[in-house]
């Protein structure tokens, strides 16, 4: 999936996350993640938008995400919302293979 | 729950009612947002608002009563959404510096100070990898940098860079990228590179959002309805002296003298008063001829290609003369 825009989904709301993607000037997935709770589910939150990411194939992306507290299920279903939105795509996969 | 109400531009008694909110606050409102949200109670009381101006997010205020319920945070959500939605990708914030803990929660990391105000924007040092990716010369011993408009390129500001070049091992010439003038911002910088592409030791560089901007320096913008007494350039200046200039071993500023326009005098003014303080110089170097880029304008109005050609080098008329009309 090819970044062309800015897509961004989420809020800022306890329990919430808001991912704003946008195209990257370099290769990669490059990052920012600010959390309420970074010391104890820093790297698991951080896993789940590369692994997200990941699955839609969208390899080069600049994001940057404000997590709220946020469960898995909520991370991945923002940072997919984010990246459709970024690719300007409406051809939406929401369940992937296992 | 609040109530979240959005909409853009404020006006008649909504207006009102929130000013008078910002007013207890201590906040007083100037200028017209692009957007703005508001949170209430059901019976219809303000607890918290917030706008958007451009790149920056302002006004953002909380009532005592409802501290500590996330209504920042929505607040802030909204304003940010909204402005991703219309594409605007880089946005900053002023706050009072207390508040740089609670607004780096909500995603924002601290640009520069002064000691009243705190600017903020929304990626983690930006300003940091905008420094990083400017070109540096190893066995430049006094560097010096300039900031231009250039609207268009003249025979003035060549004479100033030459001139300032001159007296510096390298020169930094940040041409504003901000485009709210009449020629484009690609343009102007086009022209300026062209333009001095024969002197050896100047760097041409873009000011971006972080010198002469919409964000650093809105009255610049304005300047036709602008009083000087409220031209505000201090965070513009604590952004060369704190950031920039460390960054890029800057020990020189150049100016033009500035005969016409108000905000441009004031703002030199302020340079001139805390430069120095942090170890630059500040050089002001005579206009030559009283030549400036408004006067290339009105000729341009009046389809004067002769007299532009006096003005401007090579670069500039082509352009000109391709475009006039």
């Amino acid at each position: 999936m090819q970044i062309v825009t800015k897509g961004v989904a989420g809020t800022m709301e306890s329990s919430d996350i808001i991912v704003r993607i946008e195209p990257a000037e370099q290769k990669g997935i490059e990052l920012t993640l600010t959390s309420a709770v970074m010391q104890q589910f820093g790297k698991q939150i951080e896993k789940v938008i590369r692994e997200t990411l990941a699955e839609l194939g969208v390899e080069n992306a600049v994001v940057n995400a404000v997590d709220k507290g946020a469960l898995d299920c909520t991370v991945a279903a923002r940072v997919k919302a984010a990246a459709y939105r970024a690719a300007q795509c409406e051809d939406y996969t929401w369940r992937t293979k296992q | 729950m609040y109530n979240i109400e959005t909409g853009a531009p404020l006006s008649g008694a909504r207006l009102l009612e929130i000013q008078a909110f910002l007013a207890q606050r201590g906040l007083t409102m100037e200028g017209a947002a692009d957007f703005y949200v508001a949170l209430r109670e059901d019976d219809g009381t303000i607890v918290a608002t917030g706008s958007l101006e451009g790149c920056v997010l302002k006004y953002i205020a909380v009532s005592p009563a409802a501290e500590g319920t996330g209504a920042a945070a929505t607040v802030v959500s909204e304003l940010v959404s909204y402005a991703w939605r219309e594409g605007i990708g880089h946005l900053f914030l002023y706050t009072k510096p207390e508040n740089e803990r609670m607004f780096r929660s909500l995603g924002f990391y601290p640009v520069a100070h002064t000691e009243s105000v705190l600017m903020m924007e929304d990626r983690k040092d930006g300003i940091g990898k905008f420094l990083a990716a400017i070109p540096r010369k190893k066995d430049a011993k006094t560097v010096g940098a300039c900031v231009m408009n250039c609207n268009p390129f003249t025979n003035g500001h060549r004479y100033l860079v030459e001139t300032a070049a001159a007296a510096c091992d390298l020169l930094y010439l940040f041409v504003v990228s901000e485009d709210a003038s009449a020629f484009p911002a690609k343009v102007r910088f086009e022209l300026v590179r062209r333009g001095t592409a024969d002197i050896q030791n100047v760097i041409v560089t873009e000011s971006r959002d972080y010198l002469v901007s919409r964000a650093t320096f809105p009255t610049y913008f304005i300047k036709d309805r602008a009083s000087t007494e409220h031209v505000q350039t201090d965070l513009d200046i604590a952004i060369f002296t704190e950031r920039i200039a460390p960054a890029l071993c800057i020990t020189r500023r150049f100016v033009g003298t500035e005969p016409f326009c108000p905000v441009t005098r004031a703002y030199n003014e302020r340079m001139k008063q805390l430069l120095p303080a942090c170890g630059i110089e500040l050089i002001e170097i005579e206009r030559k001829d009283g030549i400036s880029a408004s006067k290339v304008r009105a000729l341009m109005e009046q389809g004067d290609l002769a007299g532009i050609r006096k003005l401007v080098p090579d670069a500039t008329y082509e352009y000109i003369k391709d475009h006039i009309g």
